[in-house]
């Protein structure tokens, strides 16, 4: 057992050290500790305090089952050469390692939009041409064609409508959703169809799937509702706190209709770009989603040792979906769209995704 | 078993000697506040001084500011700012320390945040100066972590 009494410090033992520690929020800070000195590098570890602070700033980590490090050769802890480390030695090693990167992603001030393909919306009026897929491109008109979706009418303004993403990792930090709702200038009045308010979910895909039943997410963060401005431009709805979704489902959910269709007298809401600003962890980091419980294993894959930064969608490695998910996916957008599985569509764009997962399936 | 010290008035004050000779009136119920103050209390009575023997004329004077104003609730977010405005990292320490000795609690919290506040942004060698810690690694194990941490060591304040 070490004894960190003599040489902690001059004036702090290390309960009160503790203390002090524990109250840094900077991940940066932390690391700066654990820098000071082997002592202290112990006593950060052995506390786990990398975890402690990743979960205060990410409560969505108390999900985590177990955490696990891929291609590791040649990468351990300084002091972990010798076989006197215990398990738990090493599992608090293991922690910190993985904990104090996944720190990182934190700090970093870039934001993209993680959204990299459009799942299935509650409800189309024309099909293709207002289909969710429009909201991925920015602008509202292309060459003298629009590019928005429309809900289906209703005369019950109360009738909600969602709109399903999948994110370009299955584990990105999240911290702002904007939303550009559509103004038809091609109708009397140019009316704005926006809605009165938006809400966002995140979440993961339900583990086992056996029909086309009513939820097939599971939901694990839901925001509180913002008021959405009946106006034609792109709107920020910044998050309290960002936050981490992991299982690459975002939802948008858009409460209550505004505006009537003059011809048809029903109310519609229609939506002309998605973005959603966050950081992709992958290929760092991704999961695996361990069945019904929602809890999940968390894996870092040494041989990623990128910083955080821009890449293009075009850069599918990342999308880490195996062949199931995406047949799904193909099926939602059916189903959604009315028609059988991927009649219809454009298969070139879509195709699924290469990149396989490791042993573990969901 | 030490009877509980008697609360019929509320203005019984407690006399307090420091370390260095000097004596500081205090109420009792901010005393109350200071677990070390009131198990001396308890074991010598309250009507005789009780000696801080690790605590100073410098600080004491500090402390019993903060908790006459914490008997009366009057601790805001204003009050704990200003409280700590002028002080320097070495007075904040000193009295870190002392709300550690006197087991103040409350105090003892705040200086915590505040002390870590302090600690935002600055660099190792500061850290290991203010806290008096040795560096014990290596030159080849300091320079790999710093290549390891580049990314934590930008934007670091001037050392004061």
């Amino acid at each position: 057992m070490m004894d960190h009494r003599n040489d902690f410090s001059n004036w702090l033992d290390p309960d009160t050290s503790l203390k002090i520690f524990k109250c840094l929020d900077d991940p940066a800070d932390l690391v700066r500790v654990s820098c000071v000195s082997r002592t202290w590098r112990d006593f950060v570890v052995e506390n786990g305090l990398s975890k402690q602070l990743c979960l205060r700033m990410f409560p969505q980590l108390s999900r985590v089952a177990c955490v696990v490090e891929l291609n590791q050769n040649g990468v351990k802890g300084h002091a972990e050469v010798g076989s006197s480390r215990s398990m738990e030695s090493l599992a608090l090693w293991k922690d910190h390692r993985v904990f104090s990167y996944f720190a990182r992603f934190c700090l970093s001030p870039i934001a993209m939009d993680c959204i990299a393909k459009a799942i299935c919306a509650s409800s189309t009026d024309n099909f293709p041409q207002e289909s969710i897929d429009q909201t991925l491109e920015e602008r509202d008109n292309i060459a003298g064609r629009f590019s928005y979706w429309s809900s289906s009418g209703q005369s019950n303004p109360n009738v909600p409508e969602t709109l399903t993403y999948q994110l370009a990792s299955q584990i990105c930090i999240i911290k702002e959703i904007n939303i550009q709702p559509f103004q038809a200038h091609f109708q009397m009045g140019s009316p704005i169809y926006s809605a009165k308010s938006v809400r966002f979910k995140m979440g993961h895909l339900k583990a086992s799937l056996n029909d086309l039943s009513d939820e097939m997410f599971v939901w694990t963060y839901t925001s509180p509702e913002f008021p959405m401005a009946q106006e034609n431009r792109l709107q920020k709805f910044m998050l309290p706190e960002p936050v981490l979704c992991i299982g690459g489902i975002l939802q948008v959910e858009l409460l209550e209709r505004v505006q009537r269709q003059e011809m048809d007298g029903l109310l519609y809401i229609c939506v002309s770009h998605v973005q959603a600003q966050g950081i992709q962890l992958s290929p760092a980091f991704t999961v695996d989603i361990l069945g019904p419980s929602g809890m999940f294993v968390l894996k870092r894959d040494h041989r990623a040792n990128c910083q955080p930064s821009a890449t293009s969608e075009d850069e599918s490695g990342e999308i880490t979906t195996d062949g199931d998910f995406q047949q799904i996916v193909d099926i939602l957008r059916g189903h959604a769209m009315g028609i059988g599985a991927v009649d219809g569509w454009d298969e070139e764009e879509y195709e699924v995704d290469d990149f396989v997962e490791d042993d573990d399936v969901l | 078993m030490a009877q509980e010290a008697s609360s019929s008035t509320s203005s019984k004050t407690i006399s307090l000697k420091t370390g260095d000779g000097e004596i500081f009136e205090i109420e009792a119920s901010a005393a109350k506040q200071m677990k070390t103050v009131q198990r001396l209390i308890d074991d010598l009575g309250d009507d005789i001084t009780i000696p801080l023997h690790n605590v100073f004329s410098k600080e004491l004077p500090k402390i019993i500011e903060y908790y006459k104003k914490d008997i009366t609730g009057e601790i805001t977010k204003d009050f704990e700012a200003e409280f700590v405005k002028d002080l320097n990292d070495d007075e904040v320490k000193v009295l870190f320390l002392a709300a550690n000795y006197l087991d103040a609690n409350k105090l003892f919290e705040f200086l915590s945040q505040n002390i870590a506040d302090r600690l935002e942004s600055k660099s190792v060698e500061y850290v290991r100066k203010y806290f008096g810690v040795e560096n014990d690694f290596t030159p080849e194990e300091e320079s790999k972590l710093r290549e390891e941490r580049a990314w934590s060591f930008r934007g670091i304040k001037e050392d004061e």
